[in-house]
């Protein structure tokens, strides 16, 4: 069975960078997903991202993205796509290293078989700013995204009767996005 | 005539820090250190309550999460004179303990080893000859001449394939690289088993934190783990000796791997002792408190002025008054309003954005200054606080590591030569092999505590109607960080973060002061103005961490950073 983890990335202080983290919990709080699959919300991690690219098999990363599309627009990467990204000079550890975690894990022979990059491009990343409305409504879209590449890869999930708090503690009014 | 070298990340969000330089003659004759992103994420905490700041000050950056989150904290507790339980000063030690680990092991390895190690030289070493080399300095298990050879077939079909992947943008074949094939090899192999390590750091902070990166375990007097040894939903002895597990493993890798590693390179490299002492004015806060009321500390804090160790005055706490009355933070070459050097409770955050101007204002950052001297933070300045006030941990870690580069080089290499760009690089390993030993101690006075009947973990916090003032002090993996806050009636009324790469990558003060960033990069050779290695050997060296808020995905590939010659 393959081990897949999910990730939202991206700043939950800085407007529609919130999108992953956002995403990431709303789906852990309303879904119960098969043993082999882990939610989580990792922020920023930067050159840290490697610690949580080893020992699975696929990383679905739910991240914005810039990429000329209308605000809101759900795009999905493959790793090559991703890879097509190439590092280049690093003066601090903290800028976005996707593809520099995924050639890092690669080299200790421990990476991941299969990375996406679920993309939401984002409108506004204004300091305390909460998600835009073009993003928040392509919160569903994204979670269906993201679960259709769950299943593909032999994933299972429920959706919880009882959904738990998302704990979306940065936007006081968290507001159900009703997928 | 001086030529202008500009490195900068260029991409729209993410750029971060943007440096500098005029070269001449080989050297770098001025230098600018810049952040090119826009903070002001205090503004958002403004009315807010005060127990739950730690929450979005944990978000501020996404590698340095923990340690906001204990500044901020220990802030609010300063402000309420409120103690906390031996439990929990135990549980945030070890929290704090395992994420330097963490940081350090992935900064020389991940981040910075490869500003010295040839990749390209790998294919043509002898993996027998490597093993014998690395048994000459350590015992480590994980040095076996299969090891190395694995190691060196990975980097072969990466060659090979045309691919170089991670390693597309190095510095190749630069003429400042300068160790033979061997020891590139050794130094490789451990950069990939280096990542096993730094995970089981992870693994230990997420054991406590409940989760990495962001912890959930603090509160505003104390820590929410239940102590209960026999039940399964608490911290108990089963998850204590999975912590102590991941603890022992990790120890022998920073003792017998990552300090002599820096050990070697820094002989092999011992030129580098001579370049990037820059500002030699340091300051570190005192760390890991033993007791409830933070009086007793097992790291060192204090300040040493003008590189000159019989100067050191060492702080008794978090809030000694000589810290809190020097620091102030001034403006006059950063995007923001005022003039006047503020104390940072008072502090203000009102950005003034123009042009990037050499004679103006050029950087994010504010210039935050100690007695009006620009200071230098991070494993050094702790380093050599401990070691000028005789802290007997600091002299034994320190002189043993003085004594491995002394034996590799041939000749004698002394505590004042690590005012360096090098030393920053050894006094960071220095503090990794203390951490793993004092992490052994704190997992040890953690355990004892419990077996006397304790489990208290929380003291609840009361606020006054009035207006109180507090600091939170940290000795964070990059150096001292601060967090001062002002709260009035229960609500956040101001908050100012000094963090560690403030004090270091500073631009000018009022009196043209350069910050410790700038003033390292004076007279370094620049080989090759186009490939200016030694330029980014000397900033990494510090560990630098601009603003790191912000992590949009840009899949139409742009660089993240690029060289620009003038």
């Amino acid at each position: 069975m393959k081990k897949i983890r999910i990730c939202g990335v991206g700043s939950v202080l800085l407007g529609d960078d919130a999108v992953g983290p956002y995403t990431a919990r709303w789906m852990a709080a309303n879904y119960e997903f098969g043993e082999n699959v882990e939610v989580e919300d990792l922020g920023t991690p930067g050159l840290d991202l490697i610690a949580y690219m080893t020992g699975i098999d696929v990383l679905i990363l739910i991240d914005s993205v810039e990429n000329r599309e209308p605000a809101g627009t759900v795009t999905v990467y493959d790793k090559a796509a991703i890879t097509r990204q190439r590092p280049a000079v690093r003066l601090d550890p903290h800028a976005p290293c996707i593809t520099e975690s995924i050639f890092v894990a690669e080299l200790a022979g421990d990476g991941p078989e299969d990375v996406l990059l679920i993309g939401v491009t984002g409108e506004q990343m204004e300091v305390g700013a909460p998600l835009s409305d073009s993003v928040r409504k392509a919160i569903p879209r994204t979670v269906a995204t993201v679960l259709e590449h769950v299943v593909r890869n032999g994933g299972s999930f429920r959706r919880r009767e009882i959904p738990l708090d998302s704990h979306i503690w940065w936007e006081e009014a968290a507001s159900s996005v009703g997928v | 005539m001086a030529k202008r070298i500009t490195i900068d990340p260029i991409s729209r969000i993410e750029g971060h820090l943007r440096i500098d330089v005029e070269v001449e003659n080989g050297a770098v004759s001025n230098s600018w250190a810049s952040c090119t992103m826009w903070r002001g994420i205090e503004n958002i905490l403004k009315g807010r309550d005060p127990r739950e700041a730690w929450l979005f000050t944990q978000r501020f950056c996404g590698v340095c999460t923990t340690v906001h989150a204990i500044a901020s904290v220990r802030s609010v507790e300063d402000a309420l004179k409120l103690e906390i339980p031996l439990n929990a000063q135990y549980i945030r030690n070890l929290i704090l303990i395992n994420h330097g680990l963490h940081d350090h092991i992935v900064h020389f390895y991940h981040l910075s080893a490869l500003d010295y190690v040839d990749i390209l030289k790998i294919p043509a070493a002898d993996p027998k000859k490597t093993a014998a080399l690395a048994e000459s300095l350590t015992s480590w298990p994980g040095n076996s001449w299969k090891t190395f050879q694995a190691a060196q077939d990975k980097v072969k079909t990466v060659a090979a394939s045309g691919q170089l992947g991670i390693f597309t943008n190095g510095y190749w074949g630069h003429p400042a690289m300068k160790l033979s094939p061997e020891v590139n090899l050794l130094a490789f192999a451990h950069y990939v088993q280096a990542l096993e390590y730094q995970r089981k750091s992870v693994q230990a902070v997420a054991i406590l934190g409940s989760k990495s990166p962001h912890i959930q375990n603090l509160t505003v007097g104390g820590v929410s783990n239940a102590i209960n040894l026999d039940s399964l939903a608490t911290l108990n002895m089963d998850r204590l000796f999975m912590l102590k597990k991941l603890m022992d493993e990790v120890k022998p890798f920073v003792d017998q791997v990552y300090l002599p590693d820096v050990c070697a390179i820094a002989a092999m490299y011992a030129d580098w002792f001579n370049y990037g002492s820059g500002v030699t004015n340091y300051l570190a806060a005192p760390d890991l408190p033993t007791d409830s009321k933070n009086t007793k500390f097992d790291l060192v804090g204090g300040y040493i002025m003008d590189g000159n160790l019989s100067t050191v005055h060492r702080f008794d706490g978090f809030r000694d008054k000589v810290f809190v009355d020097g620091v102030t933070e001034e403006t006059k070459h950063a995007w923001y309003k005022g003039e006047e050097p503020l104390q940072p409770w008072k502090g203000e955050t009102d950005p003034d954005y123009g042009d990037w101007n050499a004679e103006g204002k050029y950087s994010w950052v504010k210039a935050p200054r100690f007695q009006g001297r620009p200071m230098q933070v991070g494993p050094l300045a702790q380093i050599l606080v401990g070691y000028a006030s005789g802290d007997p941990l600091t002299r034994a870690h320190t002189d043993k590591a003085l004594d491995l580069i002394s034996t590799i080089a041939g000749h004698k290499v002394g505590v004042a030569q690590l005012q360096s760009t090098m030393g920053r690089h050894v006094a960071r390993a220095i503090r990794a092999s203390m951490l793993a030993e004092l992490g052994a101690k704190h997992w040890q006075l953690l355990v004892d505590n419990i077996a006397t009947g304790d489990v208290a973990i929380h003291n609840s916090p009361d606020f006054p109607a009035g207006e109180i003032e507090g600091v939170g002090v940290h000795e964070a993996p990059r150096g001292l960080l601060s967090h001062w806050t002002v709260i009035k009636g229960g609500k956040i009324d101001n908050y100012q973060a000094v963090v560690p790469s403030t004090w270091n990558g500073s631009p000018r003060d009022a009196k043209g002061q350069h910050g410790p960033y700038e003033a390292s990069l004076l007279h370094n050779p620049i080989a090759d103005s186009v490939r200016p290695l030694e330029a980014i050997r000397t900033i990494h060296s510090f560990d630098p961490c601009m603003a790191c808020a912000c992590h949009t995905f840009d899949p139409e590939g742009k660089p993240v950073a690029t060289v620009k010659v003038l």
